[in-house]
């Protein structure tokens, strides 16, 4: 089944923070730093976005 | 009679990528804010309910983006699979599913991503049940007696 926000993250830079739309349905900033990102974000019309910290890798989480 | 105010949403799990696949698991956006009414809130976060996890923890960004001075929090250490790690703790408020809970949280710049929700604060506030069957977690709010 696709899964556009999974699609999302596949391609999503790794140990980057993300911004997504409201919907969560595209990437709207990416950056190295939550500040970076929110401003990126911001700039872009998205004052709600939600946002994702991608890890070093993707692994199944287990802290 | 007081009306029954209760929150109860069914969310469905959320896909994350892993080595040759993917996996579930259960994560909802939240943000959080300090304790005092109107105070500067977080944008909202992807957070991981974690039941292994003794309380809520954050990336520490996210608490300098509130105002914490993370290193001026309680020292604390946690202990997982991967060995111990340094929290500093404060009083917040964190705002999911239509509720504000005001709890302690873990902040960290070493949590690989942005949060986990764990017992306190946030399964001492909801009764949460996960259904493999249907990819989903709902939430339904209570308040202890």
């Amino acid at each position: 089944m696709n899964d556009p926000r999974f699609e999302l993250l596949k391609s999503a830079p790794l140990d980057s923070w993300v911004a997504l739309s409201e919907d969560e349905t595209r990437i709207v900033a990416v950056g190295r730093s939550y500040s970076e990102v929110v401003e990126k974000s911001e700039s872009a019309g998205v004052t709600d976005p939600v946002l994702i910290k991608t890890p070093k890798e993707w692994q199944p989480i287990s802290l | 009679m007081a009306a029954n105010l209760a929150v109860n949403l069914k969310i469905p799990y959320k896909k994350y990528p892993a080595p040759g696949g993917f996996y579930y698991t259960a994560a909802i956006p939240v943000d959080i804010s300090r304790p005092a009414k109107g105070s500067l809130r977080s944008k909202r976060f992807d957070a991981i309910i974690d039941s292994g996890a003794a309380g809520c923890l954050f990336h520490a960004a996210i608490g300098r983006a509130i105002g914490l001075g993370i290193e001026s929090g309680q020292l604390e250490y946690t202990q997982g699979v991967a060995g111990k790690s340094k929290v500093y703790v404060f009083e917040i408020a964190l705002h999911a599913a239509g509720a504000t809970i005001l709890t302690l949280a873990g902040f960290s710049d070493d949590l690989p991503i942005a949060g986990l929700l764990g017992m306190r604060g946030f399964f001492e506030s909801f009764r949460i049940t996960f259904d493999p069957a249907s990819l989903q977690v709902e939430l339904e709010r209570f308040h202890r007696a």
